[in-house]
Formats: C-alpha cells, sequence, structure tokens
C-alpha cells in the first residue's frame, strides 16, 4: 500500500532508524519537544573544525519525526555546519513550499518529504529534528 | 440525542476494541473512545485514517498528566455527535484496518 505522505523511504527509516542512541563524546546537543502532541527529539553531534564528524538522535515520535531525524543525521556526518544550516533552511522551503513545485535541489533522501506539503498539519513533524539541529548548533 | 450517541457508542468501542493491535484508554462510557495502536505513533494514525474520511484528534488532548499516568505518550480520540452514523464508525473501523499496511 502506498500512500503520498508515508513513501516507503520515509517507512523504512521510521522502522529501522539510523544514527538512533546515544553520542559519547558530542559537543553539540539541543532536545525540542511539542507539548501539544508530546513529540519529543534530541540531536547529538560532534563537532570539530567547524564540519559535524558524528551525529545521533534519540527520542519518541511519529513516523515522520523519526525518519527525519534518521535521514538527517545519516546526512550530517561529514558536513560542515553551515552547509547543515542551509539544509536545514532548504528542508523548510520544501515543506512550506507549493505541492506542484518541484524538489529543491540538494536534500538528498529528505526530498521524499514532498508529500509534507499537502499534509500542512504534520509539517511540525518533519521539521521537529531541523529545529533540534539548528538549536545544537547554536550552543 | 444521548440515546444516538449511546447507541453509535457501543458499536465504536467495539469495532475499535476488535482492531488487532488497539487498547483502549480507561472505559469510556459516552461519546468518545480514546485508544492508542501498537506500532502506529497517534499523528500517523489520524493522518492516515483521514484519507479514508475519518476525522479524530491525536496528541494529549489537553491531558497530558492523564497520558502519563496511563504510561502513553500519545492517544488517538473518536468523538460521536448526533451527525455520526454506524456507517461512519464502520468507515473508521476499516481505516484503522489498513494503518499497519502503510507504515510497513
Amino acid at each position: 500500500v502506498t500512500d503520498p505522505l508515508y513513501q516507503a523511504l520515509i517507512v523504512e527509516h521510521d522502522r529501522s532508524p539510523r544514527h538512533h542512541g546515544p553520542l559519547p563524546g558530542a559537543t553539540h546537543e539541543a532536545t525540542i519537544d511539542n507539548p501539544l502532541c508530546g513529540d519529543v527529539v534530541t540531536i547529538r553531534l560532534v563537532v570539530d573544525g567547524g564540519r559535524v564528524t558524528d551525529a545521533r538522535f534519540e527520542g519518541r515520535g511519529c513516523a515522520l519525526s523519526r525518519a527525519a531525524a534518521s535521514m538527517l543525521t545519516t546526512q550530517a556526518a561529514g558536513r560542515r555546519v553551515d552547509e547543515l544550516r542551509a539544509l536545514a533552511t532548504t528542508f523548510d522551503q520544501l515543506v512550506a513550499g507549493d505541492p506542484d513545485a518541484p524538489v529543491p535541489p540538494g536534500l538528498g533522501e529528505l526530498g521524499a518529504f514532498a508529500g509534507v506539503r499537502r499534509a500542512r498539519a504534520r509539517r511540525g513533524c518533519a521539521t521537529l529534528p531541523f529545529r533540534a539541529l539548528v538549536a545544537a548548533l547554536s550552543r | 440525542v444521548a440515546a444516538h450517541e449511546q447507541a453509535r457508542h457501543r458499536r465504536l468501542r467495539d469495532t475499535i476494541a476488535a482492531v488487532l493491535g488497539a487498547r483502549v484508554l480507561g472505559e469510556p462510557e459516552a461519546a468518545l473512545v480514546a485508544f492508542t495502536l501498537d506500532g502506529a505513533h497517534p499523528h500517523d494514525v489520524a493522518t492516515i485514517v483521514d484519507r479514508h474520511g475519518v476525522a479524530v484528534r491525536s496528541g494529549h488532548h489537553c491531558a497530558e498528566p492523564l497520558h502519563r499516568r496511563l504510561g502513553v505518550d500519545a492517544s488517538v480520540r473518536a468523538s460521536l455527535a448526533l451527525y455520526s452514523g454506524d456507517d461512519d464508525v464502520d468507515q473508521l473501523g476499516a481505516a484503522l484496518g489498513g494503518v499497519r499496511e502503510v507504515l510497513g
């Protein structure tokens, strides 16, 4: 069964999340929760010389927030901090964009979230890990 | 109104309880049923049944301490009114049966 929102890639990341768990030696971390829905996500990073060398997430949430966190932490490792901030901005533009517009380039697997554009109430689920990422990078 | 809701409510409670992995919270007596579904977050459940034309609420329903006490992060809540019929309840039951297929 395929659903325009629950793409196979999203379902797969939800069922088998990557980079999930604690991160000993993390230099940056932030926890963001959404008291309205009960979702909470913690992003932990190891930042060395302006570059993220490792990333992990923990928390509880719906399939969308878990999959977004899994894809995000997968992409984060090896990226420069400014590249990750740009990724967060591009992802925000994707989920808030016109449902019929082309998916912005540079998102990789995260482009699977294009279906969220037609599910307005669920945008916050997809962006929750990105808000945690940006908060972590600001510390 | 009460008699109409009461009759639909029995059907609603039984329909939800019959779904694989469903847990009805408490012992609802009137108009609504709050529940969880194993392996599916309430937000995902609500979005998926919405696609089948059934609107339910998901989250804490302004009762965060109660959810903590019940040991659940959040729940789905189906509510009845005078305009809800048996067909609406059955539609919810069918939609809930499809949640697992969507979430893999």
